[in-house]
């Protein structure tokens, strides 16, 4: 076992070289929809169940499946109204299952990442043939389903192993979200070829926030916003990013939306805001920051 | 290199539609739109968790929600209980008064609901069904009791006769009108909806993928599924995540005021479930924000209170097939 990732070097949050956005923009503010499947059957895995209840969990998968019945089209509402474009962590079996979903994304002009095949389908224990077969096959799946590029990655259900870093980079993954270590892009270090992180979250996250922190709606947006204000101020010294990732069968709850509605139009409120999409916030970096950052850490972070 | 077993890369149900032949995917905006009596744009189902905890449930596999989870013999859980926020969440205590209360409060708005009734309290209390049947209350069969979940666990014969235990209970006491079935604690094997249809039931609630309804196909019939939240519940909320009796009644409505957008929006109606429970807001100190809810929810307009088999006649009426 690792006693740590070993994926990136140490990055104090002062001195760092300045991260300027387009058009003078102090914050790349980014939406994950995950768009998932968790399936009825799934088989087990050594390292986790995916049910908590025994299998069938009618509980767990009906409240899932709420998501791509139900929450999904009013989440999508609401960004569109506030022209907040998503960045989908897609469980790619959905583009088998739920064309209509796929297209509707793509309607909107979202981007499509991979969160793998399905959320009930870890990375816990696979050799590196196995998931490179299934990097491999999601990139195929996604150009198949919306003639997009995979760029993008976060493991179903975050279930990463050691190796998972390197294998995306070897397959031409440009960026990762499994790594939660900083709330601006940074590279990655990997075996052979290119990878960076940019910044998920599981702090304004809505699984973590309303399942595990119990938190009502009102005060999710509240969260929300206070993340914003945080990260928008101190962009003001060096661009920041804020990623805003949900989950249609939470945000997307009759209860809920309206949470969401409110944190949209807060943050496109304000004129200093990139409404980005991860690729975009990935392309920029490498293209004006990645080398910069590079030459600092090699410098010592003087 | 080792890894996974090779079938784990394996997925024989990736396919158009669901991964099982249970019902088929209907996306929100695909639904039928559907119209309830006087144009309302809400119907509104208050729905009662009715559950009998026995003191000696099991717990495996895993302990229903409001189960015993004092070690044995749980006076507390079973009469009464100290939640830890100064809240007193209780069961039987919800048979003997809670349920009461909330009787009072919709008796004296005019408004119906449906109790998802733990078979076994159509004996035990019949005392109780009476006032139920005198209230107008729908009776929903919930299963036998608290103790008796179904799972995969459960072998086939056995889970049979629960069922049809817990049927001729409910029906002994309310006649064949009982036409709605609840899965204790949402659990299910992956008989019960075919054991459910053959008893005779014509609607079940549990499964908490949708607003609206939809048909779910058995080899022994069809079922019409009906809404019901657990993420909206107090269940949920007050008794599971400890949250304030207000947050409850504040989200309810919130969802009550997306949906009532969404019916103005689409033309269509929309339906609220709101599932509650009697030893939790049955109780002293909660029952006034149940009833400010109730009036909320009333003065909002456009609201048809309606039992859960109403709701389902109504919506089958214009979805024949």
């Amino acid at each position: 076992m690792l006693s740590e990732p070993g994926h990136y070097d140490y990055m104090p949050w002062r001195r760092r070289p300045r991260i300027t956005w387009p058009n003078g923009a102090r914050i790349a503010f980014w939406v994950a929809p995950n768009i998932e499947h968790y399936e009825l059957d799934p088989p087990p895995n050594a390292r986790r169940m995916p049910w908590t209840r025994p299998q069938p969990d009618v509980l767990g998968y009906s409240w899932r499946d709420y998501g791509n019945r139900v929450g999904f089209w009013r989440m999508a509402d609401v960004m569109a109204r506030h022209g907040v474009r998503g960045s989908v962590s897609l469980n790619v079996a959905v583009c088998d299952h739920y064309p209509e979903i796929i297209e509707r994304c793509c309607e909107l002009d979202w981007e499509l990442f991979s969160h793998g095949t399905y959320n009930t389908r870890y990375f816990y224990g696979m050799n590196e043939d196995q998931q490179r077969a299934v990097i491999r096959e999601n990139r195929e799946t996604i150009k198949r389903a919306s003639g997009q590029e995979l760029d993008g990655w976060l493991t179903p259900a975050i279930s990463n192993d050691e190796t998972t870093q390197h294998l995306l980079a070897e397959e031409g993954i440009k960026y990762t979200l499994d790594m939660l270590h900083d709330d601006q892009p940074t590279p990655i270090k990997v075996r052979s070829g290119h990878l960076i992180s940019i910044p998920y979250s599981l702090e304004i996250n809505d699984v973590p926030l309303l399942i595990m922190r119990n938190t009502p709606p009102e005060r999710f947006a509240a969260i929300c916003k206070a993340q914003f204000d945080q990260l928008y101020e101190e962009g003001a010294e060096s661009g920041t990013v804020m990623c805003m990732p949900l989950h249609p069968f939470l945000i997307g709850q009759p209860h809920r939306v309206s949470a969401l509605d409110d944190v949209l139009r807060y943050v496109v409120g304000h004129d200093k805001v990139w409404l980005a999409t991860g690729r975009e916030i990935a392309a920029w970096y490498t293209e004006h920051h990645l080398a910069e950052a590079q030459s600092w850490i090699a410098a010592g972070t003087p | 290199m080792k890894g996974l077993p090779e079938d784990y890369l394996y997925y024989p149900a990736r396919r158009r539609g669901m991964d099982h032949e249970i019902y088929p995917f209907r996306a929100l905006p695909k639904a039928q739109p559907v119209t309830w009596p006087n144009g309302a744009r809400i119907a509104l189902c208050i729905a009662v968790h009715m559950g009998h905890f026995p003191m000696d449930m099991p717990l495996k596999p895993f302990i229903a929600p409001g189960g015993m989870e004092r070690p044995y013999p749980s006076y507390w859980d079973y009469t009464l209980r100290d939640y830890g926020n100064w809240d007193y969440t209780l069961r039987d205590y919800g048979n003997r008064i809670g349920v009461y209360r909330l009787m009072n409060s919709l008796t004296v708005r005019g408004m119906p609901a449906t109790a998802l009734l733990s078979a076994i309290l159509a004996r035990r209390y019949p005392a109780l069904m009476d006032d139920l049947a005198e209230a107008r209350w729908e009776i929903a069969c919930a299963g036998l009791d608290m103790g008796r979940l179904h799972h995969s666990g459960v072998p086939l014969d056995q889970e049979r006769a629960t069922v049809q235990e817990a049927a001729a209970l409910v029906r002994a006491r309310f006649g064949t009108s009982v036409r709605g079935w609840h899965s204790p604690a949402h659990s299910e094997s992956s008989d019960t909806l075919r054991l459910v249809a053959e008893a005779g039931f014509s609607f079940t609630t549990g499964w908490a993928n949708d607003d609206v309804p939809y048909v779910m196909v058995t080899d022994a019939g069809r079922l019409i599924c009906m809404p019901l939240s657990q993420d909206l519940s107090d269940q949920r909320m007050l008794h599971q995540q400890h949250l304030p009796t207000e947050d409850f009644t504040k989200a309810i409505l919130t969802a009550h005021q997306t949906l009532d957008r969404e019916a103005e929006a689409t033309g269509s109606g929309r339906i609220l479930v709101v599932p509650i429970t009697p030893w939790l807001m049955g109780v002293p100190h909660r029952i006034r924000a149940f009833n400010a809810m109730l009036d909320s929810m009333m003065a909002r307009g456009s609201v048809w209170p309606a039992t859960m088999g109403q709701i389902a006649d109504h919506w089958r009426a214009q979805n024949p097939n």
